[in-house]
């Protein structure tokens, strides 16, 4: 079963804003996830996210695959496998 | 001329927004447009924009093939700059919402000797925001 770190989006129209969350590769889309570990507001100027570094360092110790944006912001984080 | 320079204000709105700007940029664009899309294109669109699937497995849940998720993802991207093209509403409201925040911070700093330069900022903000509606 693959787990992977990616973005929801959360926020009303035309304020788009995001929550970082693990959830299982099979159902991304029924609004389940594991656990939610941060979060990315792109409407700020410059843009904000948030990231618990324990819990993604952790996530990706155990074989969570981020997507392509969540690998960049963790890139701008800091946070290396 | 004109359409050179609505090309530049949306390159610099964007890019202020630094290294993410793709998703936000799509997400805006589908949240002023993507009713006009068809209910097949918003499914996979949202899911790409909103839930961050990747082409595989929105191929996989769709029924169809990566390569006939990644042209749909590009042909929406596509119909929605166009939509923009012609009617500016991102655009338009990117410049205004820029115009009520710093309006917003101009009035809430406390009276100083500057009060008068504040004033005629806002007021000036104001005209500009009138002729953008």
């Amino acid at each position: 079963m693959a787990v992977k770190i990616r973005l929801r989006r959360m926020g009303q129209k035309k304020a788009p804003f995001y929550r970082i969350i693990v959830a299982d590769s099979r159902s991304p889309r029924d609004g389940r996830f594991i656990e939610e570990i941060g979060t990315y507001d792109p409407s700020t100027d410059p843009s904000t996210f948030k990231i618990n570094e324990e819990l993604a360092k952790k996530w990706l110790a155990n074989g969570a695959q981020p997507t392509e944006v969540v690998g960049k912001l963790f890139k701008a984080a800091g946070i290396e496998k | 001329m004109q359409r050179i320079l609505q090309v530049l204000i949306r390159k610099r709105f964007f890019r202020k927004r630094y290294f993410m700007e793709k998703i936000f940029e799509q997400a805006l664009l589908y949240d002023f447009y993507g009713d006009l899309l068809t209910e097949h294109q918003r499914q996979v669109y949202e899911a790409a924009v909103f839930d961050d699937m990747s082409l595989g497995e929105i191929a996989a849940e769709q029924g169809i093939s990566r390569q006939g998720v990644h042209d749909l993802i590009k042909r929406c991207d596509k119909i929605l700059a166009e939509y923009e093209a012609k009617l500016h509403l991102v655009n338009r409201f990117a410049k205004a919402k820029e115009k009520i925040g710093e309006i917003e911070k101009l009035t809430k700093l406390e009276a100083d000797s500057n009060a008068e330069d504040r004033l005629h900022r806002i007021s000036l903000l104001t005209k500009e925001l009138l002729d953008t509606l």
